[in-house]
């Protein structure tokens, strides 16, 4: 069975399939404590794609690891057998693996690690729903979930990606989008302190676009960080209602 | 009994009671807190011992698959997803198809799930989930064939635990019951030689399947319209904690932990005892206390098929 | 990176006020590369193959071509699969499953330079000189990297000698018997006498820039590398375009940070593709001269 690559990817008024502006990223539902028995957690989807993100701890460290008088934070991503259309385990076992290094990158900086010596927080991601952009919903649900369990962070990070398709730079690309992509950044920023926790870049670039790319996808993780902050600020307001 | 006297020696407990704070009490004397609670009849969420945590069922939640349903009861969730694949009718069974489960604990769900070793739990229901599918007559393996011997359907049902609080087994059948009625068989097209074409639903945006060989209506093949199966009664479960003398339906996580036993009945609606599960256990179960988890049971069936019929109506009027 | 012991605070600010000052510990000013030696065809069974030294880093790639069928959606198309080991005469830890957190870093991190966008587009190599049958047969290039030793800058390391693996490499010349019917698999014919060489123009190269208090430096050495605050990894060709780009850990960095360190790898890149290519030509009149 052969992709359809021959589709475009804009219409002709210059709209993308799903009518956004290529600037313009998918709307944002985000919930936190989306699972009562972990120490903080979070529901994130973006468009099509669903994420859910618990933290635990901070706990002992599993096994006997060395001896560390800073804290330790590990992550793990998993994806349903049902998040991509095409069922399977194969193809994803290096996704798994891949995401939750890079996950951890993305975080780690922004974690204040001296905040909970010789402890591990667990950070465990499960997919639910593939539709492009998977990466970024991860690390954004993952900050909101850091944040719900009253871990102390130097900052919330968002995360957002672009795809270049010919000329056109498409931002929060779709799975569509990203599986004709010419080219692609990704980024995790900081978004008080305006910093790159992670970044890369594939396809071809030359260096006017590379920061005009840049400059977007910094823009759309500030504004998705004031988006978080509203979230949990309502979030907490309603918690401390209930009590 | 010996183990009463244990429980009872920590009297100290009811002494420190009356001068510590709420939380600082469950912790460290987690039965002795519940059994405050059971002495007065209710439950440490506020319910009567015999009835069960509100429930939630939704069907349809997640596009990729050919059927699914989440399932909330109280906190604990689950994800239910049914997907078809074509597959040859083994040798011994040509008209049947088949269904395989596997239920999983994802670390998300739970503090004592570590990513890499599968949890205690998730083999054990999985086992249990096979069982009481397989002996209840909700599904007939028939429906999923095509053309025997020569092609069926396999449905390969995947149920996540979103939330770990408590009768695991319960929800997780519930869910599998939900997925299975909200489940959708994709039309086919059967040519003469016996290859089969899946007719790709249209119309769906976000639905990024390969597309399929469209079928075009000059072929001169056998054509299945998408339908739904037809399901037997449905299955319900319902675990009960056993503790001295009461009968709690439907513990949480905490009540799992620090009670004595437990027992899970399966019946279903033709009042058809479909499995009994009493794994070991401190209390020695009578028969009139079983017949009181089945009587409890009998009540959750009732209230379950109800909110099944409810589910269905809101996916339909969507 | 791996440093045996660790070093001492005197030592730290050595290895930080020699880059302030833009000599280093063994007199290379910020944006000097180590030099390199590089030997070819030593692996006579592969393809292609290359061994690069680069100051105390020893790295082996070798190129080894399959024929298969195109990757689903794009019959045009040949395919890339990129693959590093670190062997454990590198460092103890590497032993068994030690390595395979660096490992699978340094593949994930070639990957993302070579392969390009999704389309195809953007690739190290010309993936449509790879198809030999569109639709049906196509040229799959197995790139196998090899850690022997490692004094910092692995990625850049491997990165140069997978270009000069490629450079050794000829692909057998096929012809097609049948299958002309496109319902039909093909059968061909490999002629094992009948090499072509594939054109490695557009074959970048990775420069890794670690940030050392205010400053990024080049091929970092091992002990270097351990006083970093953080390092970006820029793949780039010929024509000065970034293929990719991946940042190896450590703090956040500014944009403006970021955009400063390309365009830092571009100008070193330049001259470092001229001295590389320069080399390979050489390694490669040796080999034909013996």
């Amino acid at each position: 069975m052969f992709l359809n690559s021959q589709k475009a990817l804009l219409k002709s008024d210059g709209t993308r399939l799903d009518d956004r502006l290529p600037s313009h990223v998918r709307p944002a539902f985000l919930k936190t404590g989306a699972v009562s028995v972990a120490a903080g957690s979070a529901y994130a989807e973006f468009g099509s794609t669903k994420v859910i993100v618990s933290v635990y701890g901070p706990r002992e460290s599993k096994k006997a690891q060395a001896f560390s008088d800073i804290g330790r934070l590990n992550c793990d991503v998993k994806f349903t057998s049902f998040a991509t259309p095409l069922r399977g385990k194969a193809g994803q076992d290096v996704s798994d693996k891949e995401f939750s290094v890079l996950l951890h990158k993305a975080l780690e900086d922004a974690v204040d690690l001296h905040s909970f010596p010789k402890t591990t927080v667990d950070v465990f991601a499960l997919v639910l729903q593939s539709g492009g952009g998977d990466l970024p919903a991860i690390i954004t649900c993952a900050s909101l979930a850091l944040a719900d369990a009253g871990i102390v962070m130097h900052d919330i990070v968002a995360a957002i990606s672009l795809s270049c398709v010919g000329k056109d730079l498409l931002l929060d690309p779709t799975y569509k989008e990203e599986s004709q992509q010419d080219g692609s950044v990704f980024i995790a920023l900081m978004t008080s302190r305006r910093e790159i926790t992670q970044v890369t870049f594939t396809g071809e670039w030359s260096s006017t676009k590379a920061s005009e790319a840049l400059e977007l996808c910094c823009d759309a993780c500030v504004k998705l960080g004031e988006v978080m902050r509203v979230c949990l600020k309502e979030d907490a307001a309603e918690a401390t209602e209930d009590t | 009994m010996s183990q009463d006297e244990g429980i009872e020696s920590a009297t100290g407990a009811k002494d420190v009671a009356s001068s510590m704070e709420v939380e600082a009490f469950r912790r460290l004397f987690p039965v002795q807190y519940i059994e405050r609670y059971l002495d007065a009849s209710v439950r440490p969420d506020g319910r009567p011992l015999g009835r069960a945590r509100p429930t939630d069922v939704v069907l349809g939640q997640v596009p990729t698959t050919d059927g699914s349903a989440l399932v909330k009861l109280g906190n604990t969730t689950m994800l239910a997803g049914v997907k078809l694949e074509l597959c040859v009718p083994s040798g011994e069974s040509p008209d049947q198809g088949r269904i395989a489960v596997d239920f999983q604990m994802p670390p998300i769900c739970s503090p004592h799930v570590r990513p890499g070793r599968p949890a205690e739990d998730a083999c054990s229901i999985n086992e249990q989930l096979s069982n009481v599918l397989a002996s209840a007559q909700l599904l007939d393996l028939r429906e999923l064939l095509i053309t025997s011997g020569k092609s069926a359907w396999v449905a390969n049902l995947d149920i996540y635990c979103l939330n770990a609080d408590g009768s695991l087994f319960d929800a997780a059948l519930l869910a599998c019951a939900a997925a299975l009625t909200d489940l959708q068989i994709p039309g086919v097209a059967i040519d003469d030689d016996g290859k089969v074409q899946i007719v790709s639903p249209s119309g769906d945006q976000d639905q990024h399947m390969l597309d399929a060989e469209k079928v075009s209506d000059e072929s001169k093949s056998r054509r299945i319209d998408k339908r739904r199966l037809t399901l037997g009664p449905v299955p319900v479960a319902l675990t009960c904690m056993l503790h001295k003398k009461h009968i709690l339906a439907d513990p949480t996580a905490e009540e799992e932990t620090y009670l004595q036993t437990t027992v899970t009945v399966a019946m279903d609606s033709s009042d058809k005892l479909i499995s009994l599960y009493k794994p070991g256990g401190l209390i020695v179960a009578t028969t009139s206390t079983i017949m009181d988890c089945i009587a409890l049971t009998r009540i959750r069936l009732k209230e379950v098929n109800r909110i099944l019929i409810e589910a269905a109506q809101v996916k339909a009027g969507d | 990176m791996v440093v045996g012991l660790g070093l001492s605070s005197a030592e730290k600010s050595y290895i930080a006020g020699g880059i302030a000052v833009d000599l280093r510990g063994d007199g290379r000013g910020r944006h000097h590369f180590r030099d390199f030696s590089i030997d070819t065809s030593i692996i006579p069974q592969a393809n292609g193959s290359a061994r690069l030294r680069l100051g105390g880093t020893d790295v082996i790639a070798s190129v080894k071509a399959e024929l298969c069928a195109p990757p689903p959606g794009r019959p045009h198309h040949g395919k890339l699969e990129i693959n590093v080991e670190c062997s454990p005469t590198a460092a103890p830890e590497f032993e068994g499953r030690g390595g395979e957190e660096l490992s699978m870093d340094l593949s994930r991190a070639l990957q993302r330079s070579f392969l390009g966008g999704a389309s195809g587009a953007g690739a190290a190599i010309d993936l449509a000189s790879l198809v030999v049958l569109e639709g049906k047969l196509c040229w799959m290039l197995y790139f196998d990297g090899l850690v022997l030793s490692s004094d910092g800058n692995l990625l850049d390391a491997l990165s140069i000698a997978m270009k000069a693996a490629l450079s050794n490499c000829g692909l057998p010349k096929v012809e097609i018997t049948s299958g002309t019917n496109p319902e039909d698999d093909a059968d061909f014919e490999l002629n094992e006498e009948e090499f072509t060489p594939v054109d490695t123009s557009r074959f970048p190269v990775i420069v890794t820039l670690t940030k050392v208090g205010k400053h990024y430096i080049v091929d970092a050495t091992a002990e270097e590398e351990s006083q970093m605050t953080a390092a970006v990894s820029v793949a780039v060709n010929k024509k000065g375009s970034i293929c990719g780009l991946t940042k190896r850990g450590g703090t956040g960095l500014d944009p403006s940070v970021l955009l400063d360190m390309i365009s830092v790898a571009k100008r070193v890149s330049q001259t470092l593709i001229t001295s590389i290519d320069a080399e390979i030509s050489a390694a490669e009149s040796r080999h034909d001269d013996q």
